[in-house]
C-alpha cells in the first residue's frame, strides 16, 4: 500500500466521520443553521404583525383626520338669529300644536339613528309650523372619543352656529358625518371649516369653538339632566314632560294628528 | 394505575396548543376588526389612566395575535403558554375587580365590551371561561411537548428538556 493511498483512505475516513457527525446532530435536531433561519423568520413576521398592526388600528381609529365633515343644507326657514337659548336651541314657531324636547349627543350611535329616520320629518314638520323643537346638547358620551371631547367640543360648536343662525345645517351636518364611537371625532380645526363652507362668516363663530365658549353651561345642563330619574340617556324625545317611543315608525305623524 | 403513554399525551398536548392558538387567534382579530369597540371595552374596566387606555388598546390585540400565531406553529411554546398564563391572569384580575367594584360591563373578552345595563353582566362566566383556558396554557407550561410544532422540529430548548426527562423516566 502506497503512501499516497494510505493517505487517500484517511481523507475519505476523515469525511465518513464528519458525516456522521452531522447525522447525529441532525437527528439530535441540532442545524444550528435552521434554527437561526427559524428564529429570523420568526422575529420578522412578528414584527411585521406588530407593525401592521399598529399602523391599521391608528388608521381605522383616525379615519376622521383630514377629513371635511360634508356640508347638509336645511331650509332657511328653520333657523333664526336668536334660536340659541341658554345650552338649547329652539327651532320652530312658538304657536306650534306640537312641542318636543330632544336630547341627543353628536357622537351617540342612536341619536345618529334618529336623526336619519326622522330628521327629514320632523324638520318637515318644523316648517309648516306644526311643531316646535327644542334641541338640548347633551355631552353625555364626552369621554367616549379617542382622544376625549368631541361630545362637548361638537355641542359648543353647534351652539355657536346657532349664534349665527345656521344650527340645523350644522346639526344635520354632524350627524350625517357622525364619528364612530371610541374612535377619533373631529377637531375644532374640523368644526370651524363646517361652519364656514355652511356659509358662516363671522369670526366669533371661530373664536367661540376655539373658546369653548359654551362647555360651562352644556356640563351643568348634563349634570342636572343626569339627576333626573326620568332620563334614560341620549336619544330622549319629550312631549309634555312624556317620554316618546320614537321606534314607532308614526310616533311624529301620531302626535300631529292628535295634537 | 392506569399512565397514559406519551405518544397519547403528546396528542393532547398538541390539541391543547392548537385550542389555545385558536382563542388568542380568534379573540384578537375581532378587537383588531374592531378598533373603537376595544377602545371602549378597556376603557371600561376604569383601571388605566386615561393616557394608557389607548396604547393598550391598540397592543392588546397584537399581543393576542402574536400568542396565537407562536402556539398554532408551536415556536417557543413553553414561552407563549407563560405569557398566556400572564394575561389570562391579568384579564381575570381586570374581570374581578370590575365585579367586585359594582361597575356593569361586558369582559369585551371576545369583542364588543364596554358599559352594560344593571343584570346584563356575566361575571362568574367569564371568568370561568378564562380559567378554562388558564388550564390550557398551564398543560404547555407543565408539558410543552406537542406534535406538528417547530419546537419539535428544532429540538429547541424546552422541547428537548422533555424528551431528557421523558428519557430518565422510562
Amino acid at each position: 500500500m502506497g503512501g499516497a493511498e494510505r493517505s487517500a483512505r484517511k481523507r475519505k475516513q476523515a469525511q465518513q466521520r464528519n458525516a456522521g457527525a452531522r447525522a447525529v446532530s441532525q437527528a439530535r435536531g441540532g442545524g444550528g443553521n435552521r434554527r437561526t433561519i427559524v428564529a429570523v423568520v420568526a422575529v420578522v413576521v412578528l414584527a411585521a404583525v406588530v407593525i401592521g398592526g399598529v399602523i391599521w388600528t391608528n388608521s381605522s381609529k383616525n379615519s376622521t383626520e383630514g377629513q371635511s365633515i360634508t356640508p347638509q343644507t336645511a331650509s332657511a326657514a328653520l333657523d333664526t338669529p336668536d334660536e340659541r337659548q341658554g345650552a338649547t336651541v329652539v327651532s320652530g314657531k312658538a304657536d306650534a300644536k306640537v312641542k318636543l324636547d330632544i336630547y341627543a349627543d353628536f357622537l351617540c350611535p342612536y341619536c345618529g339613528q334618529l336623526q336619519q329616520s326622522f330628521g327629514q320629518a320632523i324638520e318637515d314638520q318644523i316648517a309648516a309650523g306644526t311643531v316646535q323643537v327644542t334641541y338640548h346638547m347633551i355631552p353625555l358620551l364626552n369621554d367616549r372619543s379617542d382622544p376625549p371631547g368631541y361630545s362637548m367640543d361638537s355641542a359648543n360648536a353647534a351652539l355657536c352656529a346657532a349664534d349665527q343662525g345656521k344650527f340645523t345645517s350644522y346639526h344635520d351636518s354632524l350627524f350625517k358625518s357622525q364619528p364612530e364611537e371610541g374612535q377619533r371625532g373631529y377637531d375644532k380645526t374640523q368644526l370651524i371649516k363646517l361652519g364656514t363652507d355652511l356659509g358662516i362668516t363671522s369670526q366669533d363663530f371661530t373664536t367661540c369653538v376655539n373658546n369653548s365658549t359654551y362647555d360651562s353651561q352644556l356640563s351643568d345642563a348634563l349634570t342636572k339632566i343626569s339627576a333626573d330619574p326620568t332620563f334614560q340617556g341620549t336619544p330622549t324625545i319629550l312631549h309634555n314632560g312624556q317620554s316618546v317611543n320614537w321606534t314607532d315608525p308614526n310616533w311624529l305623524n301620531n302626535l300631529v294628528s292628535q295634537a | 394505575m392506569f399512565r397514559p403513554s406519551q405518544a397519547v399525551l403528546d396528542v393532547v398536548g398538541t390539541l391543547v396548543r392548537l385550542g389555545l392558538a385558536a382563542v388568542w387567534l380568534v379573540s384578537g382579530s375581532i378587537k383588531i376588526s374592531d378598533t373603537g369597540q376595544t377602545y371602549l371595552a378597556v376603557k371600561a374596566y376604569d383601571v388605566l389612566p386615561g393616557g394608557l387606555v389607548h396604547p393598550v388598546a391598540t397592543a392588546l390585540p397584537l399581543l393576542e395575535l402574536a400568542l396565537g400565531v407562536l402556539l398554532l406553529v408551536g415556536l417557543v411554546t413553553r414561552i407563549a403558554a407563560v405569557a398566556s398564563a400572564v394575561l389570562l391572569v391579568v384579564f381575570i384580575a381586570g374581570v374581578a375587580q370590575s365585579w367586585a367594584r359594582g361597575l356593569t360591563i361586558d369582559c369585551g373578552c371576545f369583542g364588543g365590551g364596554g358599559q352594560v345595563a344593571d343584570g346584563q353582566t356575566q361575571y362568574p362566566q367569564e371568568i370561568a371561561r378564562d380559567v378554562g383556558f388558564l388550564v390550557l396554557a398551564g398543560w404547555l407550561i407543565v408539558r410543552s411537548r406537542t406534535r406538528l410544532a417547530l419546537d419539535g422540529w428544532l429540538g429547541a430548548g424546552s422541547a428537548r428538556g422533555d424528551y431528557v426527562t421523558e428519557a430518565e423516566r422510562t
